[in-house]
């Protein structure tokens, strides 16, 4: 169990209001910048525009240079960096339904990331341009997000345990 | 005369600094490795700093379980905290602040059918994302952290917009001719 700077009772207070800050600096930021992870990939197709795929370039760079910076400082809450020397090197990070063997993991990044970047593209934009596009007063992308709140709920309800199925079925259970 | 000289290059820097995606790539990248070292003793998952999808997630689904007392599956950080994350919340009031503060919030309009079809495309990302366990923003971070397989979802990611932009060029072509 990887332990933080804060101790657990005062993080379990503090996690939504830290996370509402963060999220209140980044929207703000967002909205200045106008930046999205899609859009990037499409202006540099299209156009070779580099602007806003600097944006995202930078947040992979940026990461590691975080983590690698807490992991001196904090190694304890840093326990499994750098993922792939420590837990293997095609093992994701938690987080997808569990349970599957590492073959079932590929296949759940390369599918859904081919549908993610097309159906954002037609839509003209990646989660965080949608959520922020809403606050900006454009009713489709509040309805994005709408969709995106409701989809929850449907994923935790049902989807999950349809795509574990069915990833059992074609024989990708452990 | 020097001094306002200075003050006025400082802002302009900031004010480009700020209006620059790469400043918030490195803004997310550091703040998110920053909150997992301050709350990580709260719950895993690790790399979980900054997601859209995950958030909303455990936004829309803790509070879910709270307020009508189901159960819905959500990332151990936000089931041992008083409430979940509320990064996505945050985001929308910022993008509130920053569009009212610049007078760039306007109304936009459209048609029915656009509405379903967003929210129908939201239904479908969110799902899609769950289901590789991120959204763009946690493919990056996760990739940051050293796993392997979000750098294929980002790879996958970019060739998925290729090839949309690609069926979008050739519609506009043919609308031309």
């Amino acid at each position: 169990m990887a332990t933080g700077i804060l101790p657990k009772e005062a993080a379990v207070f503090f996690v939504p209001i830290v996370t509402l800050l963060l999220g209140i600096l980044i929207g703000y930021l967002a909205q200045r910048s106008g930046y999205c992870s899609i859009g990037g990939f499409r202006d540099y197709f299209l156009f070779r525009h580099t602007r806003i795929l600097s944006g995202y370039l930078t947040l992979i760079a940026a990461s590691f240079v975080g983590y690698l910076l807490f992991w001196f400082l904090t190694p304890a809450a840093m326990e499994h960096f750098f993922w792939a020397f420590t837990s293997g090197p095609l093992t994701p990070v938690p987080g997808a339904p569990g349970g599957l063997d590492t073959a079932a993991y590929l296949i759940f990044s390369i599918v859904p990331g081919f549908f993610v970047g097309l159906i954002a593209v037609f839509i003209g934009g990646c989660p965080i341009r949608q959520t922020v596009m809403a606050s900006e007063g454009n009713y489709k992308a509040a309805w994005f997000f709408i969709g995106m709140c409701v989809g929850s709920i449907l994923f935790a309800a049902i989807v999950s345990g349809w795509v574990v199925a069915l990833m059992r079925l074609l024989g990708f259970g452990v | 005369m020097d001094s306002r000289y200075t003050r006025d290059t400082i802002r302009n820097i900031t004010s480009i600094l700020i209006r620059h995606p790469a400043f918030l790539g490195a803004t997310i990248g550091i703040l998110a490795a920053f909150s997992q070292a301050l709350l990580i003793s709260a719950g895993g998952p690790e790399a979980y700093g900054f997601c859209v999808a995950c958030h909303t997630r455990d936004m829309v689904n803790g509070m879910t379980n709270i307020i009508a007392g189901t159960s819905l599956a959500l990332a151990a950080i936000s089931k041992n905290s008083l409430l979940p994350v509320m990064s996505v919340a945050g985001v929308l009031i910022g993008g509130y602040i920053s569009a009212t503060l610049h007078r760039e919030h306007r109304i936009k309009r459209g048609t029915r059918v656009e509405y379903l079809g967003y929210f129908l495309a939201g239904v479908a990302v969110l799902n899609l994302a769950m289901v590789f366990g991120g959204c763009p923003y946690r493919a990056a971070l996760r990739t940051g952290y050293g796993d392997l397989t979000a750098i294929l979802f980002i790879v996958a990611m970019a060739a998925g917009v290729v090839f949309g932009a690609y069926l979008m060029l050739k519609k506009a072509e043919k609308e031309d001719t």
